[in-house]
């Protein structure tokens, strides 16, 4: 018997678990951000300080949308992956990773806009603001590495192996989409 | 006698050191990761890689917090480290540079070795060890685990603040901007407190491996001590504020954490009533192992009773700061923690080596040891209701303190001896020892079904379990040397190890483990690389070695196992 058993099994994957709890921990991290954010904006006069405008709604909430909906194509590509349907998996994650590209280059554009508005170093607000975006924008960026990696390694073949990566992979985006939607809230909610 | 500053570094690195360096690598690192395995009946971590990277990243963070002191900028905010103290504007070298981001290395490797764990425990079991037929030590490290996967993050989070405001001018936690000062506690002690029952419960566990089998006989109330080990576990997220019962929140505030940590009453005494029913309605034989087990429920019955007097808000805050917060963590964390954890060294270092210890000198060793930890902590408290503060690097004589202080001082020497004796012990018996034969003690786990020292695949058959002492179920062993002469879940070729379904551990499914590989300790070179760069303040280079971090990363999975 060798690790070609993978067919029969019941269980999830030992790579899909360890993903499982990875985003336990990056979960909470977001918990701990989030929450330091309200805790700022409970002891301050006024959410954001004078001087600092309102965050947008409109752009923020249609790019969250926009990322949201990459989780069908990973869904996808996993589907394909576990009939070893190497073409199709590519496509699937070439989709979902063009998207996620563009979402990110919007959103770097959106950020250095607001680093012309107001700084990071003047206030609690600019400070968490700044914290809580950036870190969401580098899981995206690290979800993207991540496919780009798997769509390589797609490229030639679908191994049991790569399946399980992807598995995972997709079970991470899953985690960095839902946190879009609740970071970005978070990130409008003084202009609700 | 030291300088102040000289006192706050000594005094910052030793809480950093035993609570980062010593106390949860040894108890959960190395106990967890020699036993783990064994006691699951499995051949290896879920992740032998990713063991042994933790391992390479605790090397690495253990270091760079010591590289510190040797060039004289040693951490010197005391281990929670408070603002403003921590700011650039009272703290101004790298000293409070090196405690921030090498606890966030720190956390890494311990993030990596908690989620190992937890995979291990879910999926290594041995077919038939079902959730409910784990050892009470494997609970015990689950649950600890668990704690360190949702701790370690407000930690995290915390020291990037700090690092944020200390190097690029972020204002998370002074008030002239929009801070909050007590964020920071906050965040410290949501990891602070977990931390606690992170460094107790594998004593817990030890002790529910030594107890059985010393005892002799089950655990009982097994349901009930495994609940409780899960139980203090979880309470230990919802008790943070109890640190800072002075520091002016709502009176609301802390009744809440007042009474929630009573409640930790409720698991603690479940397991300590359980301990001691085992030991009066077992036979029990008090060798070395044991008396450990004893003095650890005697010392963290007294550190117990000192720690609910704080749930007393006008008790705490009459204390708060003083020797007799001190005397009560030394006793919990000393008495509690590490006593399991010497006895612990006794009662496996047979399976570890193959020899016997000498049991005469760790009778010895253990009264020696008791005495000077009593005689050492337990005038704290008398000092500390006299007034003696904590932190402080000199106090003026005739305070009537001196007496106390000296007969600390003889303690701490008493103390000493006792572990002298039992590293003397253990050194000698390492090549003088008798062999052991495989199952000394007649324990209960699995560890004690295979040779001693186990070879490097652990167990030669893998063994089926149908209890939570599958050691005591002789038919059960019988057959493993049945099956092994058949040749049935023998695993031979490479490196195979079943693995399980997640609830009821039937076998599943045999997975093909890594090879051996390099690539664990080229990671966390440039890991730490990161963490120098990022401390001398060259962003760009320290982003290149990230880089290099990621390449590593790429190649480590690019060698993939076989399909058959």
């Amino acid at each position: 018997m060798s690790s070609a058993s993978y067919a029969q099994r019941v269980a999830r994957p030992n790579g899909w678990w360890g993903m499982a709890v990875f985003v336990a921990t990056e979960a909470t991290l977001f918990g701990t951000l989030i929450g330091s954010y309200f805790d700022l904006r409970f002891k301050a006069h006024h959410w954001p300080p004078e001087g600092v405008p309102d965050p947008k709604v409109a752009v923020p909430l249609i790019l969250t949308a926009v990322l949201v909906a990459t989780s069908l194509p990973m869904q996808l590509s996993v589907r394909f992956a576990r009939r070893r349907l190497a073409g199709l998996t590519c496509l699937a994650l070439l989709v979902a990773l063009v998207v996620q590209c563009g979402y990110l280059a919007m959103q770097i554009h959106l950020y250095v806009g607001d680093l012309h508005h107001f700084s990071p170093s003047e206030t609690a607000y600019g400070s968490i603001y700044f914290t809580l975006v950036g870190a969401h924008h580098a899981h995206v960026f690290v979800g993207i590495l991540l496919n780009a990696w798997l769509l390589l390694r797609f490229a030639t073949a679908a191994t049991a192996y790569r399946v399980v990566g992807l598995q995972s992979t997709t079970f991470y985006w899953h985690f960095v989409n839902v946190l879009a939607v609740i970071v970005t809230v978070v990130q409008i909610s003084p202009s609700l | 006698m030291l300088s102040p500053d000289a006192f706050n570094q000594m005094m910052t690195m030793h809480g950093v050191t035993m609570i980062f360096l010593f106390i949860v690598p040894m108890t959960t690192g190395a106990f967890g990761n020699y036993l783990v395995p064994l006691m699951l009946g499995a051949r290896d971590m879920a992740f032998p890689r990713l063991n042994a990277l933790s391992y390479w990243l605790f090397l690495g963070s253990g270091l760079f917090l010591y590289t510190s002191v040797f060039i004289g900028k040693g951490p010197n905010c005391g281990w929670f480290c408070y603002t403003p103290l921590n700011t650039r504007t009272y703290d101004p070298g790298l000293n409070v540079d090196f405690y921030a981001l090498g606890l966030i290395f720190n956390g890494l490797s311990t993030t990596a070795g908690a989620l190992n764990f937890i995979v291990t425990i879910f999926k290594l079991r041995a077919p038939g060890m079902s959730l409910n037929r784990m050892p009470l030590f494997i609970f015990a490290i689950l649950a600890v685990s668990f704690s360190l996967i949702f701790a370690i993050p407000p930690l995290t989070t915390d020291l990037v603040f700090l690092e944020l405001q200390r190097k690029l001018g972020f204002h998370f936690f002074d008030v002239a901007h929009g801070g909050d000062p007590l964020l920071w506690q906050h965040l410290f002690w949501l990891f602070g407190h977990p931390e606690v029952y992170i460094i107790i419960l594998p004593a817990m566990g030890i002790a529910t491996s030594i107890i059985p089998t010393f005892a002799k006989r089950k655990m009982i109330a097994f349901p009930l001590v495994a609940l409780a080990e899960l139980l203090v576990a979880f309470i230990g997220f919802g008790v943070w504020a109890h640190h800072m019962f002075a520091t002016g929140l709502a009176t609301t505030t802390l009744v809440f954490f007042a009474a929630a940590s009573m409640m930790v009453v409720i698991p603690s005494s479940i397991q300590i009533f359980a301990w001691l029913f085992t030991v009066n309605l077992g036979r029990p034989e008090f060798r070395a192992p044991l008396l450990f087990i004893g003095g650890f429920i005697a010392l963290f019955v007294i550190g117990g009773l000192s720690g609910i007097m704080f749930a007393a808000i006008p008790f705490d805050q009459a204390t708060t700061d003083t020797y007799f917060v001190v005397a009560h963590f030394h006793f919990i964390i000393f008495g509690a923690a590490v006593f399991p954890l010497l006895g612990g060294l006794y009662y496996w270092f047979p399976k570890v080596t193959g020899r016997m210890y000498h049991e005469r000198w760790g009778q010895a060793s253990f009264w020696v040891t008791f005495v000077g930890t009593i005689v050492t902590f337990f005038p704290m408290h008398i000092v500390g209701l006299l007034g003696m503060t904590r932190r402080v690097y000199t106090y003026e004589p005739n305070l009537g303190w001196d007496a106390y202080n000296l007969t600390e001082t003889i303690g701490a020497f008493v103390l000493t001896a006792g572990l002298l004796m039992i590293f003397g012990n253990l050194l000698w018996s390492r090549f003088r020892g008798p062999p052991s034969g495989p199952d000394p003690f007649y324990g209960g786990t699995l560890e004690w079904a295979t040779t001693s020292p186990p070879p490097h695949y652990n167990f030669a058959v893998i063994p089926t379990v149908s209890s939570p002492y599958p050691n005591w179920d002789r038919e059960d062993r019988e057959e493993d040397v049945r099956r092994f002469e058949r040749g049935l879940l023998v695993f031979e070729t490479g490196h195979e190890t079943p693995a399980s379904t997640v609830r009821d551990g039937y076998l599943d499914e045999v997975l093909e483990m890594p090879s051996e590989s390099g690539l664990p300790i080229v990671l966390a070179f440039a890991v730490s690389l990161v963490f120098i760069m990022l401390l001398t303040t060259h962003y760009v280079i320290a982003g290149v070695f990230l880089g290099v971090a990621g390449v590593v990363l790429a190649a480590w999975h690019a060698r993939e196992p076989a399909e058959g």
